[in-house]
């Protein structure tokens, strides 16, 4: 019984890991606050969740799910491109509305507020992932491939280019970077593993209706990069572990989870403004946002 | 006709409440330079108080409004220690933001704490029959709002323009710097530019909470049309916030002509984006320093 419930606890650090990384590479590494995230998780798990009913290997689903949202990211960044700090907040906070509004509404495809159920869980080569350990074990390994995906894509020329963007712009370009260029590509790459995060989330949970992608939990994720400290992805792996665990002796108290669902959020909030007021730069930080 | 002549009182009513949060928004952001998302909750807050006043303990409905009011001006100024804290060790607007966004969620979850999820309804204006002009309908409560709302939006535009605290405020808001070589104090303008904005979020959130029912979320939702409302209009720009904001409530009421009504509020998200690509600075709003 207990076992279950720290693999369940396991898997969700797993999920959230990918989707605190790829936040990473825009609002980190970048220096873009995007406010989007969720949206590109909805996307994921969406489109996952729709080929997989419609009979389509895990597989495919998973990628499809990480490119379809990579290619939203690079659609919103064309236009994009040019806003700045809060603007661009608000810009990418519209295009989570946007995404939610869609599927709360387009119910021929989303079944709107009912929600999808039924998601299968992933079979790859025949092996089936339907017991919580060997999804564990899944989203262990798709995690940490993310990871060193991640780690590399940063610690490469282009990464250093972005981290150049992010702190001083002007420089970057007159050192003839395409600036505009690297933005897109950066938010494209973060969409992708929010993309591949949600599908892993729809196929666990077997079940995704639009409540699971509200401007709420974003918060979390946000907490954790800014705890874990932008740019540092040691940081955002001891603040992953760190901060989903943190609500949950709420559990052991014996709550209700009426109580628990905002408890967690109240938590989150707290946290988040004691951390931007006395330890701005979080664990690991190298700077703050501009 | 008639459905035209609906649309159009439909579009005043989402007008008038846009712009109250708007304006409200729309001060702050003037004078203290950062997008303050918990002002949707300071919305959901004063709802809530008159509800628990009003319904809960049953105390007089005037005296509960001005409480109301009163509790969500006194939230506004708590929020402005917070960011004044931040502002102290020079933090970016980008990292206000954050703290705002922080401030909304913690208001909102705590409402949902303390009253639950389930909508909750004032109760004060029994379900009143429609009046007929021209074959459309509106109630007297909608006709309220809109008095309201026009009435309070005059009275902020003469204290903006007449009076010395308005009148600092726009200095503040113009170049920080400078007003303060003359004296003004820019601290106490963002406490007081919170009060008064915060009040005037009070007194939306009380008409609205008689037309509508209540839910912890309620903010969110009104917060995003009131600072859509002032970017189509020209953030930073009272007058153009109140301009935007019955232009989105135009524009959604009549969008729905063509789409599905589920769809109204992505309309005003897909305008709040068209706007910020096209023209970030709005329509009345003047071009906005990079570095700011």
């Amino acid at each position: 019984m207990i076992e279950a419930y720290f693999i369940h606890l396991l898997i969700l650090i797993g999920i959230y890991l990918i989707l605190a990384l790829s936040l990473q590479v825009t609002v980190g590494f970048t220096g873009l606050l995007n406010l989007g995230h969720i949206a590109f998780f909805a996307i994921g798990a969406y489109a996952s969740a729709l080929l997989a009913l419609s009979g389509f290997p895990f597989l495919i689903c998973f990628l499809f799910a990480g490119i379809f949202a990579m290619l939203f990211g690079f659609l919103i960044s064309i236009p994009t491109r040019k806003l700045k700090g809060d603007y661009l907040a608000l810009a990418t906070l519209a295009f989570t509305f946007v995404i939610y509004a869609i599927t709360l509404n387009w119910t021929s495809l989303t079944r709107g507020p009912l929600g999808l159920p039924g998601i299968p869980k992933p079979v790859i080569f025949g092996i089936s992932f339907s017991n919580n350990l060997s999804f564990l074990i899944l989203t262990f390994i798709i995690a940490l491939i993310s990871y060193l995906i991640i780690k590399k894509i940063i610690s490469s020329p282009f990464g250093k280019a972005l981290e150049a963007t992010r702190d001083d712009e002007l420089a970057a370009r007159t050192l003839g970077k395409n600036t505009f260029k690297m933005k897109s590509f950066a938010l494209a790459i973060s969409a992708f593993f929010a993309g591949i995060a949600g599908s892993l989330y729809s196929h666990y949970i077997t079940f995704i209706d639009p409540s699971s992608f509200t401007l709420m939990q974003l918060i979390p994720i946000l907490c954790i990069v800014i705890i874990g400290g932008l740019a540092s992805l040691k940081g955002t792996v001891l603040a992953t572990i760190i901060l989903v665990l943190l609500p949950e002796p709420l559990r052991f108290i014996g709550f209700p989870s009426s109580v628990i669902g905002p408890a967690r959020q109240i938590i989150y909030a707290l946290i988040l403004l004691l951390i931007l007021i006395y330890k701005p730069k979080g664990f690991y930080g190298k700077m703050e946002l501009e | 006709m008639s459905i035209v002549l609906q649309l159009l009182i439909n579009s005043l009513i989402a007008g008038a409440i846009y712009a109250l949060v708007a304006s409200g928004f729309s001060l702050i952001y003037s004078t203290c330079k950062f997008v303050h998302f918990a002002h949707g909750a300071v919305i959901a807050f004063a709802a809530y108080i008159l509800y628990f006043l009003f319904s809960v303990i049953g105390l007089n409905f005037g005296f509960s409004v001005i409480l109301a009011i009163a509790f969500a001006s006194l939230l506004g100024y708590g929020m402005n220690i917070v960011y004044n804290k931040l502002r102290q060790r020079k933090a970016s607007n980008v990292i206000l933001l954050i703290a705002s966004f922080a401030l909304l969620i913690l208001i909102e979850s705590l409402i949902l704490l303390l009253f639950g999820a389930d909508v909750k309804t004032i109760g004060y204006i029994k379900v009143a029959k429609g009046m007929e002009i021209f074959g459309a309908i509106i109630t007297p409560l909608q006709v309220v709002i809109i008095v309201t709302s026009f009435i309070l939006l005059l009275l902020l535009f003469l204290f903006m323009k007449k009076t010395k605290m308005g009148k600092a405020m726009r200095a503040v808001s113009d170049n920080k710097d400078v007003a303060e070589i003359v004296g003004i104090s820019s601290e106490k303008i963002y406490s007081w530019s919170f009060i008064i904005g915060s009040a005037i979020a009070g007194i939306a959130a009380i008409l609205v909470s008689l037309e509508q029912n209540l839910e912890p979320m309620m903010g969110t939702n009104l917060m995003i049309k009131g600072f859509t409302g002032a970017i189509i209009g020209g953030i930073g720009s009272v007058p153009g916030a109140i301009l935007g904001s019955f232009l989105l409530g135009f524009s959604e009421n009549f969008g729905i002509w063509y789409l599905p009504s589920g769809y109204k509020d992505a309309i005003a998200f897909i305008v709040l984006l068209i706007f910020l690509l096209f023209r970030p600075q709005g329509i009345l709003g003047i071009k906005r320093d990079e570095k700011a």
